[in-house]
């Protein structure tokens, strides 16, 4: 592969995950929508709602840890999106591999954690102890999930999980051969992707919006990007171990978006797990199912 | 009629970050899209002061739906475009409604709901409720009504939502242009030495929007009983300590 053409996939890839994102946001939104018997809102409305923040007169920074925070949180994810491979373009998935996707989705986090610090504002504080918290419950069982997939496959490269996966049809795919683990992490995704019933973190009307208390302008925009990959990524990854990744465009866009509808249509019916409770949820039941289904992987 | 007289009036237009210059023709191009996606999603902070916050939930949930306009709740200043204050305004609250008004970033607008907002409404006659809530602050849009219903809020902000797609919806310029008439009027509520943490004549500064009424005898009297800011002392109150001693 040529450098020109590397460099065009490593541009291509976080647009299309961006866009693909985008479309998640609104789809998320017109869910929770006519769950409530709304109408929802408007096709372009996430885009709008980025670039009115992007266009604020008034940009409030709070220091230059802030604004590296918010490229941190944005930055990984966008990294992330070059290790995951979709139909066409591999990207960096041959030399990265799934061990370095894993510490590629944890630095959004801390990115956040340091800008939200720097903020000094209580609430934000508050907020991101939380996430961090939340952060570590579902890490143990997504990275369960990740190592029982990869010891199935015999490999950490995400290209050929794959392949071998698309090479065998159905039967071979990861939700055929470990349905346990895919339980395991579908149970895991909501709290991945950061929405309810494990979104005490953002609670709004008790600390604020949590992490957001002191994003305003630039700062949220960027973190309503981070929104669009965070969809985008949890849901790529878990097509790409469980579902056979895409074939071509279509069925890729159909698994992708059909991983994000199922948390999202279970999301908007239940209220908040406190922290705690997040905790002791995330670290028995998807652990449990997870450990069965890793011996059973194994066996 | 008379009362409207008062509020000066600034005749030219400024326009910020010096937009008048430009002569590059994309340059509107870009600002209308600007002012479309403004006009398209508008976060709002409610401030509920009074009734009229009960007529806020209905025009959200499933019957009236404000999100299919782009209108969503937001709950801090930082983050919030549009500044609602729903009912009456005492004293003691509009000191809190000056302080939010001020941690919103621009672009940002008020809308009074309410006819208490508009002219006191039943509370006229009451000695601690600031009446008239466009002497204090730029408000953009009355709602008036005893409450309003949603369908009249609704209205109210796509009045607003033309306001801002056309590029009308300016008012908050208005506060950095005339801040000494607003905050004369302040002052006259809350006593001489009121002071906000926001340092709203900096700003002014920033935007470019210094005029001649931005400064005058009141900002002067602002000055003489200006006390710098102060970051919050770390005390932690140990009442095992307390109690030993």
């Amino acid at each position: 592969m040529s450098i020109s053409h590397l460099i065009l996939e490593l541009v291509l890839m976080p647009l299309v995950a961006f866009l693909a994102g985008l479309l998640m946001v609104l789809m998320m939104r017109r869910i929770g929508a006519r769950l409530q018997r709304r109408i929802g809102p408007p096709f372009f409305q996430p885009l709008y709602d980025i670039l009115k923040l992007y266009g604020k007169k008034t940009q409030i920074s709070h220091g230059m840890i802030h604004e590296m925070g918010i490229i941190m949180a944005v930055g990984g994810f966008v990294a992330a999106t070059t290790l995951l491979p979709v139909p066409g373009m591999d990207g960096l998935a041959d030399k990265g591999g799934i061990i370095t996707l894993t510490y590629m989705l944890m630095i959004p986090s801390l990115g956040l954690a340091l800008g939200v610090g720097q903020c000094a504002n209580p609430n934000g504080s508050i907020g991101i102890s939380r996430a961090l918290t939340a952060m570590l419950a579902y890490d143990i069982p997504f990275v369960l999930v990740v190592f029982g997939a990869a010891y199935v496959y015999g490999t950490t490269n995400l290209a050929e999980m794959i392949a071998i996966q698309q090479h065998q049809g159905v039967s071979s795919w990861g939700i055929t051969q470990m349905p346990l683990l895919a339980l395991a992490g579908m149970m895991t995704l909501p709290a991945i992707m950061g929405k309810q019933p494990f979104e005490i973190y953002v609670a709004p009307a008790e600390i604020a919006t949590g992490p957001m208390v002191e994003m305003g302008g630039k700062f949220m925009g960027g973190l309503f990007v981070m929104q669009c990959f965070q969809l985008y990524i949890a849901s790529v990854l878990y097509a790409t171990l469980f579902l056979g990744g895409g074939e071509n465009w279509i069925s890729f866009l159909v698994k992708i978006f059909l991983v994000v509808e199922i948390p999202m249509s279970i999301a908007f019916l239940f209220p908040r797990y406190r922290t705690e409770d997040v905790l002791r949820l995330m670290w028995k039941w998807p652990v449990m199912v997870g450990i069965i289904g890793l011996a059973m992987a194994m066996n | 009629m008379s009362e409207l007289q008062k509020i000066p009036v600034q005749s030219e237009t400024t326009t910020v970050g010096g937009s008048a210059k430009r002569t590059n023709p994309l340059a509107h191009v870009f600002d209308d899209l600007m002012n479309f996606c403004r006009a398209r999603s508008m976060f709002m902070l409610h401030y509920c002061t009074g009734c009229g916050a009960i007529e806020l939930p209905p025009a959200m949930t499933s019957r009236f739906d404000m999100e299919r306009l782009g209108i969503q709740p937001m709950v801090t200043p930082r983050q919030a475009d549009i500044l609602l204050i729903t009912g009456y305004v005492s004293v003691k609250t509009l000191k809190r409604i000056i302080l939010t008004y001020e941690q919103m970033a621009a672009p940002k607008y008020v809308i009074g709901i309410c006819s208490c907002t508009v002219n006191g409404g039943m509370y006229w006659q009451s000695y601690a409720t600031a009446k008239v809530l466009k002497d204090y602050l730029p408000v953009d849009v009355y709602i008036a009504g005893c409450m309003p219903r949603p369908e009249a809020v609704i209205e109210g902000l796509k009045d607003l939502m033309d306001d801002i797609k056309t590029g009308q919806a300016e008012n908050w310029k208005r506060y950095f242009q005339n801040y000494d008439h607003y905050l004369g009027n302040q002052q006259k509520l809350f006593g001489e030495d009121w002071q906000t943490p926001t340092d709203i004549i900096a700003e002014a500064r920033h935007y470019g929007l210094m005029t001649d009424n931005t400064l005058g005898e009141h900002t002067a009297l602002l000055e003489k009983h200006q006390r710098p800011l102060e970051a919050l002392g770390m005390r932690l109150k140990n009442r095992e300590k307390q109690a030993r001693e």
